[in-house]
């Protein structure tokens, strides 16, 4: 096993750069996961690993060796692709033996290759099936055996859950944590899907217009945000941003001229500067509270459990997003009391990027 | 509902049966003694059934000769063309080279050209290598043809890449890829190209009409024209040619129809 790194990856189509400069380092055995909305490059740069897309300039190293000029198949890899990319006319048995078969390895390795295979994804019983014959599920499987029976240093994932359906996804996702825990070996993981890098990842990279975002673990990423790309780009629903002015006392105008108090910060800002206040949607509070400003209720979306609530305090503004615990008391048309605790908030410069907060002694 | 059912099924059987009619009847006329079928009315049963039309048929004129050499020439021509349409159009669709396809278009462009127009400068360019009146000669206009081309690299283009990125990955070279990977998938579309090619060789008059001189190597419907500026009357000798010029290919066809037919569905069904 070995880990990834891939340093000042560019790459261009035409005139389209797709990739612009992008450095990576997997550790041996961390499961990365690259996140960006469609269009951002994280597919290109996946490709560009697995040696189907030659990079423009930069270069990839996977453990000690420098891949960057070697056939896909000399790296040491193994892609689990959108479609599965299962091969039609071949068993289920014959597609995961294929790689072995091509490299001339012996009959008795081959079995036991697919049958260990086989036996971590539970499909003992489809080997001599078609693909036509299996479902959606069972062909994801299929298609991740293949990539196990190569025994690779680096596993790589293109968007492997988003032709299933929702239920499936979430299975799946369970699986491939288990299935990570189980192998540890070195995964580089593509999705647009934000649920499935926080639920997923030992760390992620936030990817957008061929560059890096952002790099950490979940945790971080939520808590800390970079920017308000990132800001919004995880969580669901997404982090609110409210447009505001720094006043004095430690507070905050914002756009209907009420006031809010501001976080302490690394460095305080000058009266006069515009900022962007962002508050996630669990984080706004409904109910009486000294510091409390009146909100009108416009559109509730209830989910069972957990309802989100549309709030906003003049009409025409975009409202902001509350997520609660939903005990049906609330209405569309009501006015309640909102804080926005101000330990809470996230803080943007005009330039998108998150102003340091005080951190605690 | 019941009404229109039966009436789509009676319309389906009346044309099927117009269709059949000439061919059935063909067949029973090539039973017929010299003469009967002459007669009129023509009658629809031979009286007294006969092989003798068969007999003079391979005994007098030797067509087992134009049998074989129909069958090789087809054989040949069916087994050059798809070796070499089936990779062309593999490339055409799916391996990235400079000016891929600028000269497929040009290949499209060339298809509204009818093959009578290049009869003549082929004929003059055969000539020149010495193969005119040769099996070789014969065959030539076979080895490539543009529809089975295109016909090829139309169905190629929906593999998904995916697929054969994967067989990349697994480390099959290119020839790897074809052979294991895209010829099994494209078995229909190989089916129903070859028949296609088969038939139109094995149908083909004109062009070994010009090419070939010698009369041995005559293919069927070659060696029938010749045959029946002599017995333009023998309906029964003609119908019997017929019979055996139709045959094989009726018999090929109904034994590959069902890869035939789905191969001319895929792409409407196939999702």
């Amino acid at each position: 096993m070995a880990g990834l790194s891939i340093r000042d990856a560019r790459k261009s189509f035409g005139d389209t750069e797709v990739l612009k400069g992008v450095s990576i380092d997997v550790a041996d055995g961390e499961f990365a996961v690259i996140v960006g909305p469609s269009g951002c490059g994280k597919s290109t740069l996946l490709r560009s690993v697995a040696g189907l897309e030659e990079l423009t300039a930069g270069s990839i190293h996977i453990g000690e060796r420098d891949v960057t000029a070697l056939q896909p198949s000399e790296r040491g890899i193994a892609m689990v692709f959108q479609s599965y990319a299962l091969y039609p006319h071949l068993t289920v048995r014959e597609n995961m033996a294929f790689g072995l078969k091509i490299a001339k390895a012996g009959k008795a390795a081959i079995d036991a290759a697919v049958q260990r295979a086989a036996g971590i994804l539970n499909i003992e019983t489809l080997l001599e099936r078609k693909p036509a014959a299996l479902s959606g599920g069972q062909r994801q499987r299929v298609a991740i055996g293949r990539a196990i029976v190569r025994q690779p240093q680096i596993f790589l994932f293109d968007e492997p859950l988003s032709n299933l359906d929702a239920d499936l996804r979430v299975r799946m996702r369970y699986e491939f944590a288990n299935l990570h825990r189980q192998l540890g070996t070195t995964t580089l993981y593509v999705t647009h899907d934000q649920v499935e890098a926080m639920t997923l990842a030992d760390r992620i990279i936030v990817l957008r217009d061929g560059r890096i975002e952002q790099v950490g673990t979940p945790r971080e990423l939520y808590e800390h945000p970079a920017n308000i790309f990132v800001a919004q780009f995880l969580g669901t629903p997404r982090m609110n941003i409210m447009a505001a002015v720094v006043a004095d006392g430690g507070q905050a105008t914002l756009a209907d001229g009420r006031r809010i108090a501001l976080p302490p910060l690394a460095t305080p800002l000058t009266p006069g500067t515009a900022l962007s206040v962002g508050i996630r949607p669990e984080d706004v509070a409904i109910g009486e509270a000294p510091d409390a400003l009146p909100f009108t209720v416009t559109f509730i979306e209830r989910l069972g459990g957990l309802a989100t609530v549309h709030l906003t305090a003049r009409d025409g503004d975009e409202p902001i997003a509350c997520q609660l615990r939903d005990d049906g008391s609330l209405d569309e048309g009501d006015g309640v009391p909102v804080s926005l605790p101000a330990d809470r908030l996230h803080l943007f410069g005009a330039d998108g990027l998150a102003i340091a907060k005080k951190t605690r002694e | 509902m019941m009404l229109r059912r039966w009436s789509v099924t009676l319309l389906a059987a009346l044309v099927a049966l117009v269709t059949i009619a000439p061919l059935l009847w063909m067949l029973s006329v090539s039973f017929m003694a010299r003469g009967e079928a002459a007669q009129f009315p023509p009658p629809l049963w031979p009286a007294s059934p006969t092989l003798e039309n068969y007999h003079l048929l391979f005994g007098t004129f030797g067509v087992g000769r134009f049998l074989l050499n129909s069958i090789l020439i087809s054989t040949l021509a069916t087994a050059l063309a798809l070796l070499f349409t089936i990779p062309a159009g593999y490339a055409f669709a799916k391996l990235r080279f400079q000016g891929r396809d600028a000269i497929f278009r040009m290949l499209v462009a060339a298809l509204v050209v009818p093959g009578q127009i290049g009869m003549l400068p082929l004929f003059l360019e055969l000539k020149a290598m010495g193969l005119v009146n040769s099996y070789a000669g014969a065959l030539v206009p076979w080895l490539a043809g543009i529809f089975g081309i295109f016909l090829v690299r139309q169905y190629c283009l929906s593999i998904p890449d995916e697929m054969l990125e994967a067989a990349r990955i697994d480390g099959a070279s290119e020839g790897q890829i074809l052979r294991r990977i895209v010829l099994p998938i494209l078995t229909p579309i190989i089916v129903t190209l070859a028949l296609f090619v088969f038939l139109g060789s094995w149908n083909d008059f004109m062009w070994p009409l010009i090419i070939l001189a010698d009369q041995d190597l005559y293919t069927l419907p070659v060696a029938l024209a010749a045959n029946s500026r002599q017995n333009v009357q023998d309906y029964e000798i003609m119908m019997a040619g017929a019979v055996v010029t139709t045959l094989p290919v009726l018999i090929l066809f109904l034994a590959l129809q069902r890869y035939y037919l789905s191969g001319l569905l895929t792409g409407s069904v196939k999702g």
